[in-house]
C-alpha cells in the first residue's frame, strides 16, 4: 500500500518501523474475515484493515480525535488477523505504535483515565490484587450478580512437590494468577515432577509487563520487564533448562522481551536470552513421553470429552497450534468439535473490563461454540481466558495442566 | 459424415432487419419451425435463418464450439460426438431439423440439466442483430469472461424477442465413458425423496425422473465411478440406458401422446406433489414436472405460485378459446408481477425499440 | 458538498443509529478504497444499514436527491468495483451477514449478501454440502460481491462461476422496489434476469438476498503437484489433460515468482527452483479419482514434469491450496505493491502469451509473477511495483493495459472473473465497439435511467472511448491488419 508518512514521524525509529509494516499491507481484507470485532460490528473501522488505515492516516499527519482512539481501543489484540494475513503484516507492532501515537495526541475522558490508571495500579501488583480479590470473595454477598460471576471461589492450595530432580525449570508466578488460581502452577510443578523435572520460582519476579504495555504505558512495562530479568538472571546462570509460562498471555509478552528492550544497552542481551529460554508449558509437555498419563486415564474407563479453547496469545500470538491438542490426545482425552476456534473469547486482558459489551458478546458466542458438542470439561491455557469463560460457562473450566494433574492423582489412587 | 455447409448470411439478415426497423414491420424469426408450437402465437414478416449455417470454430481441447444459428443441431452433436464430446445440457430437438439458433432461443434443456447445467449455463458468447439492425457481439469464446453485462446468457430462452441470433459459442464437455439407468417401483412421494437424497450425496447422477409408478436414475461418468455407484444404489438395470431418456427428452414417450393441454411446472425439486387433478411426470429430479390436465389455467398457476414455482402452458392441445373470455388465448407463460413486467418491457425496448422481433411471443 | 452531506445524513439518521451513518473525514478515509488501493476516493457519506427496509429508504432518499449509490460488501474487489464517489453514498452491506436458511433436501441456502463465501460452505458442511465457487479471497469476500462480479475461483472449470451456482436473487431497484429474480426451482419465468444481474457490478440493482445452490461434498478429492523446468511443458500437459477427457476440479499453474511467494506464506513445500508448478485436483467417487490421478500423473511425466507429488492427506491438500489462494497478497513478500491482471485466453495460446508477457516485463522494467487458472485459460499476471516510487504505478497500469490488449489479440477477454470496475474501462473500449457499448448503456437505462447505481464503473462512456481513440479489436483481428503498429 502506498504511504506518505509525515516526515517528522518517519525520522523516529517507530515511525520507520510503522512505514515498513504499512508498506507490506496490500489492503486485501482477508484479516477482516477472522476479526472478532469486525464480525460483531460490521464497520470497516472496527476491523484490522480499517485500523491499519486509521493508524496510517494518523501517522501521515492527519488530525486524530477520540473517534480513531475508540476504534483502536476496541481491538482485542487477539492477532487472529496476523494468522490470516498472507502478506506478513506485523499488526501487533503497528497497533502498539499507533496506540501510543494516538494516546499522545488525544485526551481521554477523566473517567477513562481513572479506570486505566487503576488497572495499571492494581493488576500488576500481586499483593494489591490479592487484597482486593480476597475482599471481593469475602463480601461477595453484597456484590451485584455480574461482578460476583467474575470473582472465582477461593482455591485451596495443594502442596508443591519437594523432591529435587536433575532437570530444572523456572516458572513465572505472574501477578493475578497466584491469587485467582494458585493451583495452576502447583499442578504444573506436580505434572513436571512426574516427568522428572523440578519447577522453581523466582520470588522477586512479578508481572510480565503486559498490562502496562497494552494500556499504552511502555516505559512502565519495561520497568516490570527489567525486574523480572534481574530476578531470573541468577537462575539462568545456574543453568535452568527453560522459563515456563503457564499463562499464554504472559508468554507472548516475555517472548518479546528481546524486541521490547532491544534499545536498552544494559538489558538488550539479557532480554534476548530470556526470550529464547521462554517456553509455553505446552511446548515442554509435547516433547515429553506422556504415555504415563494415558495409562492412568485408560484405567478410569471411558475417555473424558474435552473442549479446548486456544487462547489468542497461544495460537495467534505465539503461533502454537495443534500442540495442546496433541498433548490432550496423547494423554487419552477425546477432543470435541469447536467451531470458529480461531475467535477470541473476549477476555483479552483488561478488555473484559474496558469494553464490557463487546467482551460479553464474544463470551456468549465462544461459550456457545465450546459447549456445542457437550464436553465434560473445557480446558484452556491462559488465566484470563479461564476466568472469563468460567464466569459464564455451564461446564467446568480448567487449565490444561490442572486436568492432567487430576488424571495423575486419580491414576495413582487406582494403582 | 458430410461436411457441414458454410454460409454467412449476416449481411442479408442485417439489411432485412434494418429495413423492418425503418418501416416498423414486425418479423417472425424462425429456423426449421420444429418448435413453433411453443410460445404465444405471433404474426410477422418471415425471417428465416436456415441459410446462415456452419461451424465457425471448434477446437476440442479448448472445450468450446461456435456455430451459426441455422446449423442443424444434429450436425453439431455428430461433430462433437466424433471428438468424444457433447453438449452438457442434452437439448431436446422436437424435430429432426432443429437448428442451433432455435435451440438457444427456446432455451430448452434435457434430463441432464440439474446435474450438468442448463443451456444458458453453457453459453459463452453470441453474435446477434438487435431490433435496430445493429450487429453486436457479447461474451466470447473463452470459458471465463465477465466483461460487460452478460447479454449472451440473456438470449437463452428469450425466444428471439431481444435479438436475432447469428452465432452462438458454448462450452462443451467430454462424453462420459459409461451410462447406466436403474429402475425402481415407487410412489411419487417416495420418488421425490429418493431423487433428492441421491442428488445430495456423492453419486454420479446425470438424470432422475418419475413416471408410471417407476423412478428412473441415470448414472454417468467413468466406468469405475458408474459401476461403483451402481452397486451402492438399488434398482433394476434398464436397457438400453438411452432409450427412456431419449423418449422423455423428445416427448416421444407415450405419456406425451395426448391432445390434453400439457403444462410444464418449475418447482423446488423436493416440493410435495401438488393437488391438481391430472397425469404427472417428474423430470430433473423433481424440479421440472409435466402435467396433462384440462383444469383451468388460473387454478394451476395459483397452486404452482403458492409452492414458489411457475407454470408454462407448454403445448396447448385442445385448450383453445373456451377458457378465456373474449376469445383470447390462455397466456403461455406465467404472468409476471407488475414491477418485474415493467423491467421486461424496458429491457425489450432497450434491445428492440420498435418491437419488431417476435412481438408478443413471450409476453404481450 | 458539506451541506449536501449534512442534509443527507440528517435524513438517514431518522431511521439509522449514529454509528451507522459516517460523515467525518476521519471515519470516511478507511472506506476510500476496496482491495485495489491504488484507486482512492473519499465518499460523501457511508451508511451501514441492517434491514432491507433500511435499504429501500436509503434508495428512495438517494433517488429523490439524485445522489449516486455505491454498494460495498467485504471490500475485496481487485478491480475497484466498490470505489466510492465524491458525491455519492457508500452503502455497506457488511451487516447483512446472516445465513437465513439452509435447505438440505433441495440443496440450497438462502443468505444475505454480506455473508462470506467460505462461511456458506462451513455452515453447510454438516449436511455434506458446500458452495462450489471459491475465489482466492473466499475467506473474506462476500457472496453479494461474488454475484455482482460473477466471481470464479480455482474450481470453476468443473463447477462453474457464480452464475452457475445461484438460483434466486432479491434486489432493490433504484425505484425502491423489491424484485425476485430466478425461481425457487431451476428457472424463473421470463427473461433470464438472474444471469443478467450476475456480474453487473452493482449497476442494475442492489442485491439484498441470494439463494445459492449447494453441491454434495465429493466423496474423495486428491491433488497432484507437478514441477516443470519450462512453462511451455506445463502448458502442454494442461492441454493434454483436458483433451484426454478429464475435467479436473482445479488445474492451476504458478510461475517461479508466485511459487516462491506462496511458499514463504504457507510453507507447503512447493519446489523452489521450478519454472512453473501445476496443481491438479481430481474429485468424485474414490474409484474414479484413483483411476484418474494415475492417468494425470502419466500425462504430467510424459510432458517432462521434473517432480510430481500427490498430497498424502486432507491437511496437505488444503495446504497446497492455501498457498495458491494466498498467492496474490503473498507476492508483497517480493515487492511492496502488485497490480493484478485478469485476462482470459484460449488455452492453446498460453506459451505465446507468456513469452510476450515476459518481453513486456523487460520492456517496462517491472517484474511479473504469473498465477494462472490453467484449466480455463484465465491468467493473473501480477505486476510487481513500488507505489512510493514516482511513476511506477503509472508504468504498471500501462503495462497492464498492454497485457490485456494482448489477451484480446489472441481472441480472449480483458477480465475473466475480477470484473471491469474502474481499472479496465479503457480496455472495454478495445473489447467492444460503439454499438455494443451503446447496447450496454441501454440495458443500464432499462434498470437505472438516471444512472445512480455505481455510475462510471464497468461500462465506459462513449465519450471516454472516443477520447482514448482506442482501437477496437474483434476476435483477435485488428481492423486493417496490414498497417504496421507500434
Amino acid at each position: 500500500m502506498q504511504t506518505s508518512i509525515d516526515k517528522l514521524i518517519k525520522l523516529t525509529q517507530p515511525g520507520q518501523e510503522a512505514d515498513a509494516i504499512l508498506r507490506k499491507c496490500v489492503h486485501c481484507g482477508f484479516c477482516n474475515a477472522t476479526c472478532p470485532t469486525y464480525q460483531l460490528l460490521g464497520d470497516e473501522l472496527d476491523g484490522p484493515r480499517g485500523r491499519i488505515y486509521l493508524i496510517k492516516q494518523a501517522l501521515e499527519g492527519n488530525a486524530v480525535t477520540r473517534k480513531t482512539q475508540t476504534h483502536l481501543d476496541r481491538c482485542l489484540n487477539c492477532l487472529a488477523c496476523e494468522t490470516t494475513c498472507p502478506s506478513g503484516v506485523e499488526y501487533h507492532r503497528l497497533l502498539d505504535i499507533g496506540r501510543n501515537w494516538v494516546d499522545q495526541h488525544v485526551q481521554r475522558s477523566a473517567y477513562d483515565n481513572v479506570r486505566r490508571k487503576l488497572l495499571r495500579g492494581i493488576l500488576p501488583y500481586k499483593r494489591r490484587f490479592h487484597f482486593l480479590l480476597s475482599l471481593g470473595q469475602m463480601m461477595s454477598f453484597i456484590l451485584p450478580d455480574a461482578v460476583k460471576r467474575a470473582i472465582p471461589a477461593r482455591q485451596i492450595r495443594s502442596p508443591w512437590p519437594d523432591k529435587q530432580h536433575q532437570r530444572k525449570m523456572l516458572v513465572l508466578d505472574g501477578c493475578v494468577q497466584p491469587s485467582l488460581a494458585p493451583n495452576i502452577n502447583t499442578a504444573t510443578a506436580r505434572v513436571l515432577a512426574a516427568l522428572g523435572i523440578s519447577l522453581v520460582k523466582a520470588d522477586k519476579a512479578g508481572c510480565c509487563g503486559a498490562v502496562s504495555w497494552h494500556l499504552s504505558a511502555p516505559e512502565e512495562a519495561r520497568v516490570f520487564m527489567r525486574q523480572n530479568i534481574d530476578a531470573w538472571w541468577p537462575f539462568i546462570e545456574a543453568g535452568i533448562e527453560a522459563i515456563v509460562m503457564t499463562a499464554s498471555g504472559c508468554g507472548s509478552v516475555v517472548k518479546e522481551y528481546g524486541a521490547y528492550l532491544a534499545d536498552d544497552k544494559n538489558y538488550a542481551q539479557k532480554a534476548r536470552r530470556v526470550s529464547e529460554l521462554t517456553k509455553d508449558i505446552s511446548e515442554i509437555l509435547v516433547n515429553e513421553d506422556l504415555s504415563f498419563f494415558n495409562n492412568t486415564i485408560k484405567n478410569i474407563g471411558k475417555p473424558q470429552r474435552v473442549a479446548f479453547h486456544a487462547p489468542c496469545t497461544l495460537q495467534h500470538g505465539q503461533k502454537i497450534t495443534g500442540v495442546v491438542e496433541t498433548i490432550l490426545q496423547q494423554a487419552g482425552y477425546e477432543l470435541t468439535h469447536v467451531p470458529d476456534a480461531h475467535l477470541c473469547c473476549g477476555s483479552a486482558g483488561t478488555y473484559s473490563i474496558l469494553q464490557k459489551d463487546l467482551s460479553q458478546q464474544l463470551l456468549i458466542n465462544k461459550l456457545k461454540s465450546l459447549e456445542n458438542d457437550h464436553p465434560d470439561v473445557i480446558v484452556t491455557m491462559n488465566i484470563g481466558c479461564l476466568n472469563h469463560l468460567a464466569s459464564g460457562a455451564n461446564t467446568k473450566v480448567l487449565h490444561v495442566v490442572e486436568l492432567l494433574e487430576k488424571g495423575l492423582r486419580q491414576g495413582k489412587s487406582l494403582n | 459424415m458430410n461436411p457441414i455447409i458454410n454460409n454467412d448470411d449476416t449481411v442479408q439478415l442485417q439489411e432485412l432487419t434494418q429495413n423492418a426497423y425503418a418501416k416498423k414491420i414486425p418479423l417472425r424469426i424462425f429456423g426449421s419451425d420444429t418448435k413453433s408450437f411453443y410460445g404465444n402465437k405471433i404474426q410477422g414478416h418471415p425471417l428465416c435463418l436456415v441459410n446462415h449455417v456452419g461451424i465457425v470454430d471448434y477446437e476440442p481441447a479448448e472445450l468450446v464450439l461456435t456455430a451459426r444459428a441455422g446449423t442443424k443441431l444434429r450436425e453439431i452433436e455428430a461433430l462433437l460426438h466424433s471428438a468424444g464430446q457433447m453438449l452438457a445440457f442434452e437439448p431436446p430437438y422436437f424435430g429432426e431439423e432443429a437448428t442451433w439458433g432455435g435451440t438457444v432461443a427456446c432455451g430448452f434443456s434435457g434430463p441432464r440439466r440439474p446435474y450438468a447445467g442448463a443451456l444458458r449455463d453453457s453459453i459463452l458468447g453470441v453474435r446477434m442483430i438487435n431490433g435496430k439492425g445493429e450487429q453486436l457481439r457479447f461474451g466470447g469464446k473463452v470459458i471465463k469472461n465477465v466483461a460487460g453485462y452478460d447479454a449472451s446468457r440473456l438470449m437463452a430462452g428469450a425466444l428471439g424477442t431481444l435479438g436475432i441470433l447469428l452465432d452462438i459459442s458454448v462450452k462443451v464437455i467430454p462424453r462420459p465413458q459409461l451410462e447406466m439407468t436403474l429402475v425402481l417401483e415407487q410412489t411419487p412421494e417416495e420418488a421425490i425423496t429418493y431423487m433428492n437424497t441421491l442428488a445430495g450425496g456423492p453419486v454420479p447422477l446425470s438424470a432422475a425422473a418419475y413416471v408410471d409408478g417407476q423412478v428412473l436414475i441415470r448414472l454417468s461418468g467413468t466406468q469405475a465411478a458408474v459401476q461403483a455407484a451402481a452397486v451402492k444404489i438399488s434398482g433394476q438395470e434398464h436397457e438400453p440406458s438411452s432409450s427412456f431418456w431419449q423418449q422423455l427428452k423428445e416427448h416421444s414417450h407415450p405419456f406425451f401422446s395426448t391432445e390434453t393441454p400439457l403444462w410444464r411446472l418449475s418447482l423446488l425439486p423436493g416440493s410435495p406433489m401438488l393437488k391438481i387433478p391430472g397425469d404427472w411426470m417428474l423430470d430433473w429430479g423433481g424440479a421440472q414436472r409435466w402435467l396433462k390436465t384440462n383444469e383451468p389455467a388460473n387454478l394451476i398457476r395459483d397452486a404452482v405460485q403458492a409452492a414458489g414455482g411457475h407454470a408454462t402452458l407448454f403445448r396447448q392441445g385442445e385448450l383453445k378459446d373456451q377458457q378465456m373470455k373474449d376469445g383470447e388465448n390462455t397466456p403461455v407463460f406465467h404472468p409476471l408481477s407488475k414491477p418485474l413486467a415493467s423491467v421486461h418491457e424496458k429491457l425489450k425496448t432497450a434491445f428492440d425499440p420498435e418491437y419488431i422481433l417476435n412481438r408478443n411471443q413471450l409476453y404481450t | 458538498m458539506s451541506e449536501n452531506r449534512n442534509t443527507l445524513s440528517k435524513q438517514f439518521l431518522q431511521f439509522l443509529p449514529d454509528n451507522a451513518v459516517l460523515t467525518h473525514n476521519e471515519d470516511l478515509h478507511p472506506y476510500e478504497c476496496d482491495g485495489l488501493s491504488a484507486y482512492r476516493q473519499v465518499p460523501l457519506v457511508v451508511v451501514i444499514p441492517e434491514t432491507i427496509e433500511h435499504i429501500v429508504r436509503i434508495v428512495n432518499i438517494c433517488r429523490k436527491t439524485n445522489t449516486p449509490i455505491v454498494c460495498r460488501g467485504a471490500g475485496t474487489s481487485v478491480s475497484g468495483g466498490a470505489l466510492p464517489l465524491e458525491n455519492g453514498v457508500l452503502l455497506s452491506l457488511a451487516k447483512f451477514n446472516r445465513i437465513l436458511n439452509i435447505d438440505p433436501v433441495n440443496r440450497l441456502a438462502c443468505v444475505q449478501p454480506g455473508v462470506r463465501n467460505l462461511a456458506i460452505s462451513q455452515a453447510t458442511q454438516s449436511y455434506g454440502l458446500y458452495y462450489a465457487p471459491d475465489p482466492s479471497s473466499q475467506i473474506a469476500c462476500s457472496i453479494g460481491g461474488n454475484v455482482a462480479e460473477n466471481a470464479g475461483g480455482v474450481h470453476c472449470l468443473k463447477y462453474g462461476l457464480t452464475v452457475h451456482n445461484i438460483l434466486q436473487l432479491k434486489i432493490v431497484t433504484i425505484e425502491g422496489e423489491l424484485l425476485t429474480l430466478g425461481g425457487s426451482g431451476l428457472d424463473g419465468p421470463g427473461y433470464d434476469l438472474l444471469a443478467l444481474l450476475t456480474g453487473s457490478e452493482g449497476m442494475l440493482g442492489i442485491i439484498v438476498e441470494i439463494v445459492v445452490k449447494l453441491l454434495p461434498v465429493p466423496e474423495c478429492a486428491s491433488v497432484v503437484l507437478a514441477a516443470f523446468d519450462e512453462i511451455e511443458h506445463a502448458g502442454n500437459a494442461v492441454t493434454e489433460i483436458i483433451a484426454s477427457g478429464i475435467i479436473p476440479a482445479g488445474l492451476e499453474m504458478m510461475d517461479r515468482h508466485a511459487t516462491r511467494a506462496a511458499e514463504e506464506y504457507v510453507h507447503a513445500g512447493y519446489p523452489d527452483n521450478a519454472a512453473a508448478i501445476l496443481l491438479c485436483e481430481l474429485d468424485g467417487i474414490k474409484e474414479e479419482v484413483s483411476a484418474q490421478i494415475s492417468q494425470v500423473k502419466d500425462i504430467l511425466l510424459k510432458h517432462r514434469a521434473v517432480q510430481t507429488r500427490i498430497a498424502k492427506d486432507e491437511v496437505e491438500r488444503q495446504l497446497l491450496w492455501a498457498g495458491r489462494k494466498g498467492a496474490f497478497p503473498a507476492v508483497v513478500r517480493l515487492a511492496p505493491d502488485y497490480y493484478c491482471m485478469d485476462g482470459t485466453i484460449p488455452r492453446r495460446k498460453l506459451a505465446f502469451v507468456l513469452n510476450r508477457i515476459s518481453e513486456l516485463s523487460e520492456e517496462y522494467q517491472l517484474a511479473i509473477a504469473n498465477v494462472f487458472h490453467a484449466g480455463d485459460g484465465n491468467l493473473h499476471p501480477l505486476i510487481l511495483y513500488d507505489a512510493n516510487k514516482p511513476g511506477e504505478l503509472h508504468r504498471s497500469e500501462e503495462l497492464g493495459g498492454k497485457i490485456l490488449e494482448l489477451c484480446l489479440e489472441v481472441g480472449g477477454t480483458i477480465t475473466g472473473e475480477h470484473g471491469v470496475g474502474v481499472e479496465k474501462l479503457n480496455q472495454m473500449c478495445v473489447q467492444f465497439d460503439t454499438l455494443e457499448l451503446s447496447q450496454f448503456h441501454a440495458i443500464k437505462h432499462a434498470f437505472d435511467p438516471d444512472e445512480l447505481l455505481n455510475p462510471g464503473k464497468a461500462v465506459p462512456s462513449l465519450h471516454r472511448c472516443a477520447e482514448l481513440g482506442a482501437m477496437h479489436v474483434h476476435e483477435g483481428k485488428l481492423p486493417f491488419p496490414d498497417i504496421e503498429r507500434f
